[in-house]
């Protein structure tokens, strides 16, 4: 499991060149910034491949050209595309904790599915060792200020 | 009605010290008479609490605590921060990340805000994290999950008072209460809520002084996953589909922007957790 954490957040902001399509046509920009200077204009649903994100922009290839289109213009998976099948993260898990194969597991299976939600039985020795590991305003203040992360004042939206 | 109350209460304590009546009659008669007052009672703040420390158990019998404190504090850290920036800043705030492989997140009334290992591992950077903490806290805030379960509270006590259910917290119709409760992770709350809580989260997010892009980059990540993915397959059911969200989140487009330079915070993220 332990592997597996370290591989996953190993990985870069987006892992290689990702397939994406983009929902609405968009401006190739020369870097990620509205005033940029425009490299091509891209229509809806053109096929690029998604390689870094910064703020709201993502790097994109799109054929020969190379630029910043909005992230949230992007969605990935080609069009119609299937997308991959299941990633097997529960079973790589069940056969961890268990030592057996995920089908198998029934008796005394935790997790988050809907039948498991629905058989919960309280479990008060974890909700009293989640009191002590929180943290008060203090404490979380000195740690935003560790991070140079400085409180705004923002609207909320109409 | 409240007069009527009060005289029946007067009325009948006398009786109850000469009879011994048994006290639950008159909490039914109270219940009764509140509910016949007021369709839909209000929720004190206390007993919200109560009630969300009591679904949070059970949330808690579905999966434990994933056994890494430096974990758990790092992510109540980030989220103590960005609930002192709500209007509720003073809740009794607790952020658990739960040992499950499926990726979802939860935020039980009263201020218990729950992630999964699974999504945590799928996260780039504390401002992803920041992101997802803040929808969460949004859902608190705005008592979505509360109003949910006082709305659907009529059918599944079958016949008890909601005031017994509040008050007796060892009763039978409190355990229908909260295992109603605690179902509802199953069924999910109205899309609606959902998007407020994506529209508002990316506010708070922004006010801790993140970049604001946190959330819709988690969303993209979940974009870019098979929905039958074992993984995502209750998040999916329960949440609008991730795309559908991103496109909502396009009216956001000024706030994110305003806000996209400010810290990601990748290195502290992933250096807390990879120990």
């Amino acid at each position: 499991m332990r592997t597996l954490l370290l591989l996953l957040l190993a990985l870069p902001a987006l892992a290689g060149a990702e397939p994406a399509t983009l929902v609405r046509a968009t401006e190739l920009k020369e870097a990620p910034a509205t005033d940029a200077a425009t490299v091509a204009r891209l229509p809806e649903n053109a096929a690029v491949e998604a390689l870094e994100r910064k703020g709201g922009w993502t790097r994109v290839k799109s054929g020969s050209s190379e630029g910043w289109v909005r992230m949230l213009a992007l969605r990935f998976g080609g069009p119609g595309e299937a997308k991959k099948g299941d990633s097997g993260i529960t079973q790589i898990f069940n056969v961890a904790r268990t030592g057996t194969s995920g089908t198998q597991v029934t008796t005394g299976a935790r997790g988050l599915d809907a039948d498991q939600l629905a058989n919960a039985q309280p479990n008060p020795a974890e909700l009293s060792k989640m009191a002590d590991f929180a943290a008060n305003a203090d404490a979380a203040a000195s740690f935003a200020a560790k991070g140079k992360l400085a409180a705004q004042s923002v609207e909320y939206p109409k | 009605m409240r007069g009527i109350l009060c005289f029946l209460l007067i009325v009948s304590t006398p009786a109850y010290a000469q009879f011994r009546m048994p006290s639950f009659d008159i909490n039914k008669l109270v219940d009764t008479v509140k509910n016949v007052g007021k369709a839909v009672q209000d929720i004190a703040e206390p007993e919200e609490i109560e009630i969300g420390r009591d679904v949070a158990s059970r949330l808690l019998g579905a999966a434990p605590l994933a056994p890494d404190p430096a974990m758990q504090r790092y992510v109540n850290h980030v989220g103590r921060w960005l609930a002192a920036q709500t209007e509720r800043p003073d809740l009794p705030w607790r952020f658990g990340v739960l040992d499950a492989p499926q990726l979802n997140a939860f935020a039980v009334p009263g201020g218990t805000i729950f992630i999964t290992r699974g999504l945590l591992e799928r996260m780039k950077s504390e401002a992803e994290l920041a992101g997802v903490l803040a929808h969460e806290i949004v859902h608190v805030l705005q008592k979505h999950h509360l109003k949910a379960i006082q709305k659907g509270a009529k059918t599944a006590l079958a016949g008890d008072a909601l005031g017994a259910a509040l008050k007796d917290r060892g009763g039978a119709a409190r355990d229908k209460l909260i295992a109603f409760g605690t179902e509802m992770y199953s069924r999910g709350l109205d899309k609606s809520d959902e998007l407020e809580a994506d529209r508002l989260g990316v506010v708070i997010a922004a006010r801790g002084g993140y970049d604001a892009y946190g959330l819709p980059s988690v969303l993209q990540t979940l974009q870019a996953m098979n929905a039958q993915d074992s993984g995502v397959a209750l998040m999916f059911k329960t949440h609008p589909a991730p795309a559908e969200r991103l496109d909502a989140l396009d009216r956001m487009q000024a706030t994110l922007d305003a806000y996209a330079s400010q810290p990601q915070l990748a290195e502290r993220f992933v250096q807390t957790l990879k120990r």
